[in-house]
């Protein structure tokens, strides 16, 4: 393996800015974390960070080691796949349980259940 | 790894067959190891024959004895005349732990008796056992006693003597209960275990003594080194651990009482066991140790004092006896005192007499024992009582009885004469001048007038008088083949009665020799000695017992059982007595002082144990804590642990009331270590940590549902108790002092500086050797294999521990519900008529439940990467199988128990079984290629897009590790998952009952 310091600086260039841009992305998602007013405003903030910020630093790791060793890289593909399915399904059973709470306890603000259609079971 | 032969044989006991060349003594030496191999192959092959096939099994067992039998007789001429065989496998040699079977002259002869008796017994007992015993069983067991007995004769290592010393006690304990729907078989098997697993324990000290001693556990060495034992101050230790072994084995006084019991036994094992072959055991260890530690004072006061004490107790009880076989079983105990008489008496002679009885006695005693079993077979009753009269019947048989149990009483020109003679011959002669060398002759001759009252009893009570009316069954004479082990040893004591010198005579010699060497005194097997007082004795005991048996003969008749005054001390409930005190009331007794039901107690004397433990050396030892240093933090990393810390704090001040809470910042202070692990360069155990984190946290929070619910009561500050206070303070000191005691330690390590370490080597060895660049599994499956082999056996038995304990597991009453939303979820579902049960659930969970689904393939490639990288990169068979398990978990998770194992087949304990076998084997396949347990071979291999991964033989060990760990972790996870289903049904069936109940 090359060291860095044998990036060409065209792509030393892309690589940094992916990593800031994503790295920003992360920080933003938590700030929203932390500062969104309720619980279902909330479960957003952590999927801007994790979809987005986790994609950009992802295509920084990319480009950085196939540059260097001149070839293809499939692990952060594979990250970012896994990443991208695994993280919404932990939100939505947080929404969900919640969602269900609120509907249980008659909370105000809350959608009601519709329906469910004919057929559609 | 047999050593040369005639390294250990020495001169002197160089067999003249050594001119034919090493290669025949070669050969017969490895001939040794079909005593233990033959017999117990046998065994394992015997479970498995049909139960109906009484007689293709008995033909089985019967062929393995007769080959034994074989093997013994053709290896008579490397041990005639003084000739040693060794068969030496070194098994942990700087231990002095080796399996050494060694035959000399006295093993061959009881090596003879086993296997002879063996066929016979065998051959008897397919006629003996009825068509509803589980046959199978009772084969296996009577082969496995069979190698157990010849491995006790053949030891050559002390260590090894003891192993199969304790397993005959075991064996013999199964033979006994194998009826074990019958309470006595119960007890009486219970009883024999307890007595001769105790001595069998405390000879097991003795022999570990002697071999300290001596400085080996080699027979040789220890038999070479007699002067050295006597004259240790510790042989008085040794002597009373040893004796207590043998007598115990033997059944001597005091420890007598178990044999009468052991009775239950099928009449083939008393025949086997209990009179020619067990119980000799411990007469055999007094013989083999009698040239080291035999003849001084406190030898001849101990057995001398339990043999003449057992040798008359036993003939006087034996008179009272009104069970066939009770009579049999007090016989067989007061003659075993009498070749313990003779052992203690400290003179070759009698040494010679001894050995001479012990052959006579499993001649006579076993033929008279399958006589037993004849009457009690084709008559229905033992009682002598109730029979009478049985030689119109059974008149064959009633003869054979009768010339054995004559042998018995010592009637001339039968074997039992012989060495009855040789034994009144030694009482008379004066060894040492004391008060018990003084009875000896004249108990000697009460204790035969005793012996000759006994087996008249026999004869007379059974055979003649009046022809009983009231029988069970009609008797008759039993099948032609049942009869003939019978002819065969009444024959042989006939023969050996008649012309000792020229049967018996030079086997007799060669054991005697290989147990006297150069003191084996010159001696006369003939029949006619002329008039001197032993044969004077004879006829006072022949004369006496007559006149004694008539005397009695109408008591006898009509007396319980047992023998006068004595019977009110009975030593069954003197022994059950004890144990009901030592293994009931002191037990309770230190269990209501010591033990506690409630888990926190448990907990705090396990902490304060350990913490004792491991402070004690320390602060014993002067030891000087390291200089505090702090210098190059890294600001992330203190922060990292300040998080970390903040976790672990919080969770145990959550731990009270908030579980969930709790739970969760253990999970947060797990990452924190990983993390650690990561930033430590340690990616393995980064790896590893991680996942074992997340599976542990899944697994506590299942768990979690099933603790019992805590009530919070707002207490006021104020209205708490100063001793609840108290106990805080103590416990809260008790975690502070445990915690930094283990950061204590933690810190000294990590600052002293390193010793030269074993990771260097490693670490130039990992690729070399091992074929792998990732050092830590490379150790783990290759260097150090052997102890993964033991971890992932630890492993399988806790898995099965928990899963035990689960399985029996009912929860508290109050978290016993199905939790409310639970309820709710389903009492919505059942209003709605157009909606099954659990469909909201499903509902709220459709989306995740698809895509977890899905993740199962997925993370079973995780899995697959894991492992097969695992050789040269962090992975391994370890982490893989957990990373498999969070599949399962995942699944079921999202489908709930019954949906998976609808679809997947489940079977943790096979896989686990799988594992342990696949890892073993592949340690075990190593020695195929002639190489140490464990040895790897590694090479690459390619497989198409995957590309060239390592390929060691240890990849299939890991193979086994991941099978074993994903088993161990999946049951793990059922057993928790099933309760759930299992514990609404319970609840919902007692519910149901209840409102029956109402109505």
């Amino acid at each position: 393996m090359s060291h860095l310091t044998d990036l060409p600086p065209w792509a030393a260039l892309l690589v940094c800015g992916l990593m800031l841009v994503g790295a920003a992305t992360t920080l933003i998602g938590s700030l929203g974390l932390l500062r969104l007013p309720d619980f279902y405003a909330r479960l957003h903030a952590p999927t801007i960070a994790t979809s987005g910020g986790t994609i950009l630093l992802c295509l920084a790791s990319i480009l950085c080691f196939a540059v260097l060793q001149s070839r293809w890289v499939f692990h952060e593909v594979l990250i970012i796949f896994f990443v991208t399915v695994t993280t919404p399904v932990t939100l939505m059973l947080l929404g969900q349980a919640t969602l269900y709470r609120d509907r249980f306890e008659e909370q105000q603000g809350v959608p009601r259940k519709q329906k469910p259609a004919p057929g559609e079971e | 790894m047999t050593r040369p032969a005639s390294v250990l044989a020495g001169p002197k006991s160089r067999p003249p067959i050594h001119s034919q060349g090493d290669k025949t003594i070669e050969y017969a030496e490895k001939l040794l190891s079909v005593f233990i191999l033959v017999p117990f192959a046998g065994s394992l092959i015997a479970i498995f024959f049909p139960s109906d096939q009484r007689g293709a099994i008995s033909w089985f067992a019967g062929a393995i004895a007769l080959v034994c039998f074989l093997v013994t007789a053709g290896l008579y001429p490397y041990v005639a005349s003084g000739g040693v065989l060794h068969y030496r496998i070194d098994w942990v040699p700087e231990l002095g732990l080796n399996f050494t079977l060694r035959m000399d002259g006295f093993a061959w002869l009881f090596s003879a008796l086993i296997t002879a008796i063996g066929v016979l017994v065998a051959l008897y007992a397919r006629y003996y056992m009825a068509e509803e015993d589980p046959v199978p069983r009772f084969f296996a067991l009577f082969l496995a006693f069979m190698g157990s007995m010849l491995g006790v004769v053949l030891s050559g290592n002390l260590i090894l003597l003891a192993v199969f010393w304790e397993l005959t006690s075991i064996v013999s304990f199964l033979l006994i209960g194998y009826w074990h729907h019958n309470a006595h078989a119960r007890d009486g098997a219970r009883m024999a275990l307890t007595i001769t697993g105790t001595g069998g324990l405390a000879m097991f000290v003795g022999l570990i003594i002697i071999g300290k001693i001596v400085g080996s556990y080699e027979l040789d060495a220890v038999l070479a080194s007699g002067d050295a034992i006597r004259n240790h101050p510790l042989y008085g230790t040794v002597l009373v651990l040893v004796l207590l072994g043998a007598l115990t084995k033997s059944a001597q006084f005091p420890f007598h009482f178990w044999l009468p019991h052991a009775m239950a036994a099928p009449t083939p094992v008393s025949a086997y066991l209990h009179s020619a072959t067990m119980v000799k055991a411990g007469v055999f260890l007094l013989v083999r140790f009698w040239p080291v530690m035999a003849g001084t004072e406190a030898w001849f006061w101990i057995v001398g004092l339990a043999g003449l004490t057992t040798l008359l107790l036993g003939a006087y009880f034996a008179i009272f006896q009104q069970d066939l076989k009770g009579l049999l079983a007090y016989s067989t105990i007061s003659h075993l005192g009498l070749i313990t008489v003779l052992l203690s008496l400290g003179s070759p002679l009698a040494a010679v007499a001894a050995v001479f009885h012990i052959v006579n006695h499993a001649t006579f005693k076993a033929s008279l024992f399958m006589a037993a079993g004849i009457i009690d077979h084709e008559s229905g009753t033992r009682d002598i009582r109730r029979l009478g009269g049985l030689f119109h019947f059974m008149p064959i048989t009633a003869t054979l009885a009768m010339v054995a149990s004559a042998a018995m009483a010592g009637v001339p020109l039968l074997n039992g004469f012989l060495s009855k003679e040789m034994f009144f011959a030694e009482a008379i002669e004066t060894h040492l001048v004391n008060p018990l060398d003084t009875v000896t002759p004249y108990v000697a001759t009460i204790a035969g007038m005793f012996a000759v009252t006994y087996s008249l009893r026999f004869i007379h009570g059974v055979f003649f008088g009046r022809p009983p009316a009231d029988l069970p069954r009609k008797p008759h004479e039993p099948p032609r083949w049942m009869r003939a082990p019978l002819d065969f040893l009444v024959l042989a004591c006939l023969v050996v009665g008649i012309i000792p010198a020229q049967t018996i005579g030079p086997f007799l010699h060669t054991a005697v020799l290989s147990v006297l060497r150069e003191g084996t005194p010159d001696y006369s097997l003939s029949v006619w000695h002329g008039w001197n007082i032993p044969l004077i004795m004879s006829f006072v005991a022949l004369s006496g017992g007559i006149g004694l048996y008539f005397l009695m003969r109408s008591y006898l008749a009509t007396a319980v059982e047992g023998p006068p005054v004595f019977r009110l001390l009975q030593g069954q409930r003197i022994f059950e007595r004890v144990l009901v005190t030592l293994s009931w009331k002191w037990a309770r007794w230190l269990e209501q002082r010591l033990g506690t039901r409630r888990l926190q107690p448990q907990m705090r004397l396990l902490v304060f144990l350990a913490l004792a433990a491991g402070a004690s050396p320390l602060l014993l030892g002067n030891f000087e804590l390291p200089p505090l240093v702090i210098r190059g933090i890294d600001p992330a990393f203190a922060l990292l642990w300040a998080i970390g810390i903040a976790c672990a704090i919080g969770s145990a001040y959550q731990a009270k009331f908030h579980r969930l809470a709790s739970l969760v910042l253990l999970g947060g202070a797990g990452l924190v270590t990983c993390i650690t692990f990561v930033w430590l360069s340690a990616p393995d155990l980064a790896v590893t940590q991680l996942l074992v984190e997340i599976v542990t946290t899944v697994l506590i929070l299942l768990g979690l549902r099933w603790l019992p619910k805590r009530i919070e009561e707002p207490v006021a500050a104020e209205d708490i108790s100063i001793r609840v206070r108290l106990r805080r303070l103590r416990d809260l000191l008790l975690a502070i002092g445990a915690g930094g005691g283990m950061m204590l330690i933690a810190y000294t390590v990590m600052t002293r500086p390193l010793p030269e370490t074993i990771a260097s080597y490693f670490l130039e060895r990992a690729y070399r050797e091992g074929g792998g660049t990732n050092v830590v599994n490379v150790i783990l499956v290759d260097f150090r294999g052997f102890d993964t082999l033991g971890e992932i056996a630890v492993l399988c038995i806790v898995a099965l521990t928990v899963f035990a304990l689960l399985l029996r597991f009912r929860p508290q009453s109050d978290s016993l519900e199905a939790p409310e939303q639970q309820k709710v979820q389903n009492a919505f579902d059942d209003d709605h008529p157009d909606r099954a049960a659990g469909d909201s659930v499903a509902e709220y969970l459709f989306i995740p439940a698809v895509i977890m689904r899905w993740m199962f393939p997925v993370t079973g490639m995780l899995a697959a990467f894991l492992f097969l990288r695992g050789h040269d990169l962090p992975g391994g068979g370890f982490a893989a199988g957990i990373a498999m398990s969070i599949g399962f978990i995942l699944q079921y998770m999202s489908g709930g128990t019954r949906w998976v194992e609808e679809r997947l087949r489940i079977h943790p304990l096979r896989w686990m079984s799988i594992g342990l076998l696949v890892a073993t084997a592949t340690g075990v396949g190593s020695w195929f290629f002639g190489y140490p347990f464990l040895t790897s071979h590694a090479q690459y291999a390619s497989l198409p897009v995957v590309g060239k991964f390592p390929l060691a033989s240890a990849i299939l060990f890991d193979l086994g590790v991941f099978s074993l760990v994903l088993g161990a972790t999946v049951l793990i996870l059922i057993a928790l998952a099933h309760q759930s289903v299992r514990a609404p049904r319970a609840h919902a069936k007692a519910a149901r009952s209840d409102k029956e109940a109402v109505r």
